[in-house]
This record gives structure tokens, sequence and C-alpha cells, in this order.
């Protein structure tokens, strides 16, 4: 079977008509993962035999004519979304033999319609990276160009459902871990609005930024996702306890009369190559009957520190449990804290342990106020310019990331080129806004994918999603010759 | 250098964190360069006001007291050093 | 006379009553086998999140009511971010910048004299886990059941000179606190704990000396000696010209002395941040008025009810009232049996007698309040002499028997047996001639004196009311 891009909805019709069956269906995608991930590495765990034995209770179900949406289709996890009994790694040696004893709000629900587990998927150690690089365990490559970064953190994702190693998995985003590896590897990834979807078992990098999402071939498939992982959760406070819409139903509806926003400081600082792609895709959306609307983001200038200041501030307060006491990788020491310095000195990778001290700094004595307070503050601006930008348009469309795929170590040892490559998504994540990435061209040398983004008001998924189902309608994607 | 060897070793301490000689050198220029970065924040004027991130919920809508089944200390402890159903901690020194 | 004058605030610490702990479901009641009430929020598991118990918050409203403090309409929760082995999440969840409640007022009798506490503010916390130490094998075993249990932090003002003030306020804070139903106050169990921040400044200066904090105070008596030791331990430093640390001091009961902690390293950089997990909240007025119109009788008012309305002494009032569950007791037995002065004489004259004896204890007391006022009616009514009453309330505190029940079977009822009557006082007054001849003389007196004899030789066979009659009728013969 050609597994090559396969849609979900598409596995559904062939799971549905007995045309194959969920074990079947299940074994050629772990055959192609045995055959293939060697050389990608995008998986960290391949759950083998729980994948097979879940494939066969689906197979019951849809027998019984009571399948849903994702009874029988095989899924990646990221591995910093728990799993009871599968180890939950969060690429770090922190957590190497982590296994949790309860299952994320995600994966319950994704069990209740009998989804089947591939494996979990590799990362940015603890999501903080943007090449999957940082990884303690498989440092995911590009399926496009094997000697190029997949992006991240959400790398091993987005490789895997680019690659064809899952018809689509979860990842989550925090600066744009989502959106940047779909970008990166030819695929689509959504980050929902903040609290859309249940924070209740993603191991937390930063609490306020967070947000777990699908990545999949298109639009279509998110929207399938999104739909089965959604919605209030009484586990987490921040999960918003509105109703859920299908997200399918604006899907195939024109764009016409849609009002879409460029705002200009998102494309002064990326590669001509990228600018060039996305205004060419502004013109297609164009065509289909959207008006272009020019506007301007002048907190943009300040995103980086804000987000680097609040996302680690955070991030230092949410990794100090990791201590060796009560799970994780436990050290040496006499005394309780001489285990703990071992612990974290041989557990955490260089840029977890970078972000800790700057998380550290933003909020010790003396300096709270200058930073942490300062970014919150430019929070809240930024909040008020996309109102305001949105008071005259519908979305908001910019690049993904500056650059596509970049060759793996070019930015090894240059924590703030690093960091600044953030610009063009970590402002929907500071203003818990939903944002969409689909690819919109590919570089003409390498054949790289190019992604832009549609940002779309708070629980307006719908609408961004409609709109690059609107964009992919035309737009005759290429998968990688991996 | 935005930040001297002190504030890094402070930093160090608070976060359970240390480095050998040549780790300190090495983190302390890398910290420098991030905090120049963020030092561009302060270019930003404007106050915060917490009343203002419109991202609270009513008392209403807070949890039921309505106590559930614990969970299994055995099962809690499985990826824990423990004996008799405590966690195992170095001794602390008071 | 000490030349110096102490000044010292106090922060309390109280569990609330709530069923569940304050950011997950598990039972916050006291105890348990380790780790046996715990889940995955509450030790610190990754991926996991608190969610607010909406009673917690409505106790600390209520605690800051009766402490009439300002109650704030937006509040929200802080991270105080710091290392121990019995705080899974290395951070407490807390309240800084926007506690709950702020600036209140306590008055308390310390001495004779009226005095008015300030409340600084009162905020909402989870409590941390317990360590047990096993100096053999230098380990410690960390058990996190009292993880999340709800507390409550009462800062107060450094409005304290002595330390009966200390006393009378903590003694005032736990009437509040019982009688809102916000605390059990069991200090021996910890569901209420006292730090005293202490210092010492020449009289009649108007800057306070530096101040050390007291922590580990287990019961008022440790409160009252250890703030004694800690003044006489600072007066000392400064009159041998050395100064005081600022520090915390560990009071160790049994040697009497308060000892330096080992400062916990870079402990005093908490670096609080807002804890983006859990919103913050607001209320309406109408949800701040349902809450304080929840709140029940307050001490002060049931003294003033018992006093103006039952027509009970002060003093009986004060005693009854004094014990929560002692005041519970008395309503419960006033619902069966509308004698409320009968009641309260026989409370504080028999019930707290056996309390205070270590007869009774009101924790575990197997008697009823409805019970216990069946037994005043039977004695009221005659139908129980006031000897075989006790013995009756004794049996009843033992077995939680009825007291009819117990008069029946050990045959305890008054009789009324006039045949018995009349041939036992006949015979006394046949055997005391000479006390006759002294009742007919006008030597009433002597009258008690036949009382006497005659219950002690009926045992309960007549009423009093009778063996009176029958003695005036034969003394007047």
């Amino acid at each position: 079977m050609d597994l090559t891009r396969a849609k979900i909805r598409d596995l559904r019709k062939m799971l549905d008509s007995g045309e194959i069956s969920a074990a079947e269906l299940c074994k050629e995608y772990l055959d192609k993962i045995e055959e293939k991930d060697n050389s990608l590495l995008s998986y960290i765990t391949v759950t083998k035999d729980e994948a097979m034995k879940t494939a066969e209770n689906a197979q019951k179900i849809i027998n019984e004519g009571k399948a849903s949406a994702l009874t029988g289709i095989p899924l990646a996890i990221k591995d910093n979304i728990c799993t009871d009994g599968i180890k939950t790694t969060c690429a770090s040696k922190m957590l190497g033999d982590f296994i949790p004893p309860y299952n994320a709000t995600v994966i319950e629900k994704l069990n209740e319609q009998g989804y089947v587990l591939l494996g979990k998927t590799s990362m940015d150690e603890f999501a903080m990276g943007g090449s999957t690089q940082t990884s303690a365990f498989a440092k995911t490559k590009n399926p496009y160009d094997l000697e190029r970064v997949p992006g991240g953190s959400s790398g091993g994702s987005a490789a895997a459902v680019a690659a064809s190693l899952t018809p689509a998995a979860l990842g989550s985003d925090t600066g744009g871990s989502i959106r940047q590896p779909a970008s990166f590897c030819g695929v689509t990834g959504i980050k929902p609005t903040y609290g859309r979807v249940s924070r209740y078992g993603l191991v937390a990098f930063a609490s306020s930024l967070d947000q777990i999402g699908p990545i999949a071939n298109d639009a279509r498939d998110c929207a399938i996702l999104l739909n089965a992982i959604c919605g209030g959760d009484r586990h987490d406070a921040t999960s918003a306890k509105i109703d859920t819409p299908d997200f399918t139903e604006k899907l195939g509806q024109p764009i016409k009369g849609m009002k879409i926003a460029l705002p200009k400081e998102f494309y002064d600082g990326v590669d001509d190559t990228v600018r060039a792609c996305v205004t060419d895709a502004a013109k297609e959306l164009e065509k289909q009957g959207a008006t272009l609307v020019e506007c301007s983001m002048p907190g943009l200038k300040y995103a980086i520190p804000a987000y680097y200041l609040i996302a680690c501030a955070e991030a230092a307060s949410n990794l100090s449990r990791f201590d060796g006491i009560k799970y994780g990788y436990r050290g040496e020491g006499r005394t309780y804290n001489e285990l703990i310095i071992d612990s974290r000195n041989k557990g955490f990778g260089e840029e977890v342990k970078r972000r800790i001290l700057l998380g550290n700094y933003a909020l010790s004595s003396g300096y709270y106020d200058a930073y942490y307070k300062k970014a919150l503050a430019l929070k809240q601006e930024i909040i008020k310019e996309y109102n305001d930008i949105f008071e005259q348009a519908d979305v908001i469309l910019t690049p993904t990331a500056p650059t596509p795929a970049y060759k793996i170590g070019a930015q090894d040892n240059d924590p703030v080129k690093m960091y600044l490559a953030d610009i063009c998504t970590v402002t929907v994540n500071i203003a818990g806004l939903p944002g969409i990435s689909t690819t919109c061209g590919y570089t003409a040398d390498a054949g790289l994918p190019i992604g832009m983004s549609l940002i779309g008001k708070r629980f307006d998924e719908q609408t961004i999603l409609q709109v690059a189902d609107a964009f992919e309608q035309g737009f005759v994607p290429v998968a990688p010759k991996f | 250098m935005a930040v001297d060897m002190k504030t890094i070793e402070h930093l160090c301490g608070l976060s359970k964190l240390t480095y050998d000689e040549k780790g300190m050198e090495k983190v302390m220029g890398e910290m420098s360069s991030i905090i120049d970065l963020m030092d561009e924040i302060k270019g930003f004027d404007l106050t915060y006001d917490d009343t203002k991130d419109g991202n609270e919920i009513r008392f209403c809508d807070t949890r039921e007291d309505v106590p559930e089944k614990s969970f299994e200390t055995e099962k809690l402890l499985s990826n824990a050093e423990n004996t008799d159903g405590c966690y195992v901690v170095p001794k602390v020194v008071e | 006379m000490s030349q110096y004058y102490p000044t010292m605030g106090l922060e309390i610490h109280a569990e609330l009553l709530t069923k569940s702990k304050v950011f997950c479901t598990c039972s916050a009641e006291f105890g348990g086998t380790p780790n046996s009430r715990c889940c995955p929020v509450c030790s610190g598991l990754p991926g996991t999140l608190p969610v607010l118990n909406q009673k917690a918050v409505e106790y600390i409203i209520k605690a800051g009511y009766v402490m009439n403090c300002e109650i704030s309409r937006f509040t929200k929760w802080d991270r105080k971010n710091y290392f121990y082995p019995d705080l899974p999440k290395a951070y407490q969840i807390s309240q800084m910048p926007r506690p709950v409640c702020l600036s209140g007022n306590v008055k308390i009798n310390a001495n004779g004299e009226d005095k008015i506490i300030r409340i600084n503010r009162i905020h909402l916390e989870e409590d941390a886990g317990k360590l047990v130490h096993d100096d053999v094998n230098r380990i410690s075993l960390a058990d996190y059941n009292r993880c999340g249990i709800p507390l409550i932090e009462i800062v107060t003002e450094p409005d304290f000179h002595s330390a009966d003030e200390v006393i009378a306020f903590m003694e005032k804070v736990r009437l509040l606190l019982q009688y809102a139903g916000i605390c059990d106050c069991k200090m021996e169990q910890g569901s209420i704990r006292c730090d005293v921040n202490i210092s010492i400044a020449p009289k009649g200066s108007d800057e306070l000396g530096t101040r050390t904090e007291l922590k580990n105070l287990n019961s008022l008596k440790a409160i009252a000696k250890a703030i004694e030791i800690e003044i006489d331990r600072q007066e000392e430093l400064l009159d041998n010209g050395e100064s005081v640390v600022q520090e915390t001091r560990r009071f160790n009961e049994a040697l009497g002395e308060t000892v330096a902690m080992r400062s916990k390293e870079d402990a005093h950089d908490y670096r609080y941040f807002p804890d983006p997990d859990i919103p913050p909240i607001i209320f309406t007025e109408e949800e701040l008025e349902e809450i304080k119109n929840s709140i029940p009788e307050l001490p002060e008012q049931r003294v003033e009810r018992y006093v103006n309305s039952l027509g009970l002494k002060k003093a009986d009032a004060d005693i009854i009232v004094n014990d929560k569950r002692v005041c519970d007791f008395f309503d419960e037995a006033l619902s069966a049996y509308d004698n409320p002065k009968a009641i309260a004489n026989y409370i504080v004259g028999e019930l707290t007698r056996r309390i205070n004896l270590g007869e009774a204890d009101m924790d575990s007391l197997k008697v009823s309040g409805k019970d216990f006022a069946r037994l005043v009616e039977l004695l009221q009514t005659d139908k129980l002499s006031q000897s075989n009453a006790k013995v009756v309330l004794g049996k009843m505190i033992e077995t939680g028997e009825k007291p009819d029940d117990i008069a029946e079977k050990d045959d305890l009822w008054i009789k009324e047996d006039n045949d018995l009557l009349a041939k036992t006082i006949d015979e006394i007054i046949a055997n005391n001639p000479k006390p006759v001849e002294q009742y007919k003389n006008g030597d009433q007196k002597v009258f008690g004196f036949f009382m006497g004899q005659a219950n002690k030789a009926l045992k309960g066979a007549a009423s009093p009311k009778a063996i009176q009659e029958y003695l005036k009728k034969k003394l007047s013969e």
C-alpha cells in the first residue's frame, strides 16, 4: 500500500469499507517506520506491540459499525505528552526512563475514539529549541534533505508526517513549535487558541504559552484531529469552558470578501525567497476574492525578549520539580542538596540549563520589575496591537519562519541567533491566538518547503482553517523523495 | 559583559546547577549575549496592570469541593526510589 | 524590671476544613498511611495542573469577615519557588501581591484589658508534605499526604507586647475559626500553627529592634515559654553589647531554648511570580454577601444570646462558649429540653468537671446533647436523685447508653415508696432526739442534717420533695 501523504479521511473510508483492516494499516506504518526511521530519527519510542493490540480492538469497534473519526487511525504523539505506561522522555536524559502513571487529557480523548498510537516522536529537549537537535535521544532530520534540521521543537512529529511514517501527529507549540517544523517539513500544523485544548498531561515548558495541536498533511486533517482533542477540561483551569464548533464546518466555503492583513514588520527580516513566496500566496488568496490589508505591529521589535523572558521564567519554575527524588534521572549525593545538583547537572542539556538560568535571572529580586514585569506589559501591548488589526481584518498572514530549513549545526553554539529565528511565531503565543502554518512553495534550488502562517481571532480556528484549506485546494504539494 | 561571575553564581544557586571553571566561563559568555538581547525590552516604556490581563474566571467557576479516590501509592511511586510507601531522600541538613 | 520593651507579630497558619485538597480532589483528612492520599497533581508529577477548590476560597473569605478584613474583589495566586524535599513541585502555590483579605482587626482581652490587634493580610496557600528522618541510614522519607491541604496564613501587624497578648489572640482566633467552621484548630495535630516575629527595643524608643522568627511552637504553652526565653536571650545579647541577628530560630521544648536554624541556601530569593496555571478570580458583591450571610453565630454573639435571651450567668456563658464542642452540645441539649439554666448548670458543674478530671473527652464523647438534656430533665422532675443522676451520667459517659435505660437497668429511679419513707424518717427522728430538740427550739440549720441522713438512708427511694415535706410535718409535730 502506498502510504505517501495518506489523509486521515481517506484512511477512514478504507477502514470503514473494509478495504483494509486497522491491524493491516497499523502494520504498514510500523513496517515503514522500521525501514525508514533509522535514518530519519523521528521517533524516540515505537510502541509496536501496543499498537497492534489497540488496532485489533479498534477493528472490533469498526466491525460493530461504531467507528468515530479516529477509530483505527494510527497517530504519533510528541514525547512531552504523558501516556500511561509508555515512556515519556521530553527528549531529555532527565526523563529518559520516566513512565507516566496517567494519561494526558488529549490521550484520553483519542483513546475514547480508539486511535492507534504508533509511538512517541522526538523533539527539542523539554520543547526548548527550533531544530530538534537538542534531543537527547533522536536528533531528527529533515526528510527533504537529511543534512538539514526538521525544525522544532515538534520536529519528530512534523518529519514523521512529512515522511509518511504516520498520517498525522500531535505536537505542542510554545513559541512556534508546531508551526515552524510544519513549515520546515512541508506539512500543515495548527496551534489552537490558548485554552482550546487541555494542557493536562503536557509536560510544561511555559504554562501561559503552551498549547497542544495537530500536525497533518493538510488543514482538513488538522481540523479532524482538532475536533477530537479540543474542549474544556476539569483538570485544566486555563482550558476554556466554551462550546466547541465542528472545525471542518467552514472548510470548502469560499473566502470571497475575507479581509487578510499583512503586518509589514513580519516581512522585514525574512529571507527574500520566503518573502516572495508568502507574498505570492497572498496574491493567490486575493485572486480567490480576499482583500489584502496592509497594517503594522510596532510591538514586534520587543517580541523576542518578551517571549524569552516570560517563557524562561515559567520554565525555570516548571523545571524545578526535576530533582531526582520523585522521578527522572537520579544523580549521586550524600545530602539532598548534592543529589539535586548532581541530578540536574547530568539530567539537563545545555540549552535547558541556559533557559533555567535566564528564567531565574528574570525573576530574581532586583531584576523582576525590569525584565519579567516589563515582559508582561509587552504582552498586554501585543494583545492590544492584535486587537487593533482584527478591527480591520479577519485573519493575518505572515511567514512562518525567516528561512527554510537550515543545515544541521548551523546554529550550534549561538543561542541568540537561534532565539531571533522565532520572530514570526512567538507573538501568536504571547497573545494566545490560533495560528496555522501551511506550505506555500519550495525553494527553487533545493526544493525545500516554505511555510506561511495564518493567524486568527481568539477561538476562531475555523476561519484560519478555512483560509488555509482554500489555499491548499489550489496548491500541489511535493512529497519528499525520502 | 552584561553579567558578572557573581551573578552567574547566584543564578546557579537558585537553579541548583553547577559548572566547572571552564563551563562557567562559557556560560557567562552565552548568558551575557542572551541578556544583551533581553535588555532591548528596556526600550519599551509601558507599565503592567495585572488586573487587565482579561484571563480571570468567576468564583462560581472554580472546582466544587468533592473528594475523589486517590491514586494507588505503588503506581505513584513507581518512578522513584522508595521504601515503606515513601520517597527516599538523602538526609536533609537543617 | 527590664529596660527593654518587646514587640511581636504573628504569622498563623490554619488548615481549612475542606473535604478535598486545595488544588486536587484527594481527601484533605488528617493522617493516612504514607502517600495514600495523593495523586499525580499533589505529588507534583510532570504535566499535572492545579484546579482551585471553591470551598477553600469561601473559607478564607469567611476568615476575612470574622477578622473584619477587606475582601479583594480581584485575587490571584503566585508561585513561591524554593527547593525542599517536602515540596514536590519545588514551588508553593501562595498569594503575594493580591491576597484575598487585607487589613482587618481582632479584639482581644489580655490581663483584663481590651485591645485591638490589627491584621495585615490573610492569604490562601497549600501545605507541604512531611519528612521523617532516619538518622541511622542518613535518609529522610517523604510523605506527601499533607501536600495540598489548604492553608490560610494570617499575618498580624507587630501589635503584641507580651506573651499574654499573644496567647489571648491565639485563643480568640481559635474560637473565631472554629465557630465559623473554617478550621478545627488542633494545635497538637498541627492544623493551626504559629510563628512569632519578635524583637526588643529600649523602653521609650520609637524604633523596633532586629527581629528573629520563632518556629516549631506546638502548643500555647510552648508559645509562651519560647517568647519568654527568646526575650531573655535578646536582652542578654544587648546587655552584653552584642546585637541580635535576623534569623529563624527553632524552639526546642525539651531543652528549653531557641536554636538558630541553618539558613536554607538562597532561601531569601523566592522569585514570586503569578502562577500561570491558576486564573485570577473575581467576586461579585452578591457572592460575597452570600458567603458573609452564611457565617454561623460567632462566640461573642452566642455569649450575648445566652445571657440576654436565656438568662445564663455571664461566667457560665463564657465557660460554655469557650469550647465550641461544649457550646454545640449545649445548643443540642437545649433543643431537646427547654431549661437553659438547669442544663447550663449541669454542664458547667458536672460535665466540665469530669472533662477537667480527664473522665470525659469532648472529642470522643459518647453522650449526645439530647440524652444529656433528658438526664437533666429527670433530675429536675424528681425522677432521679442528685447522687443517682451522677451515677447515671458516669455510665452514660462510659457506655453511651440512654439515661432512662441505665436508671431502669440499675434500679436507680426514685420510688416514692411512702411506707419506707415514713418508716425510715420516723427511725431517724427517734434516734436523734437532740437535733430534734434543737430544731424545735428554732435552729433551722439542723434540717439539713435530717435531709442528709434521710437521703443517705433512702438511696433515692423517695424524691427530695417528698422527704422534705414528710420531715417538716414530723418535726413540727
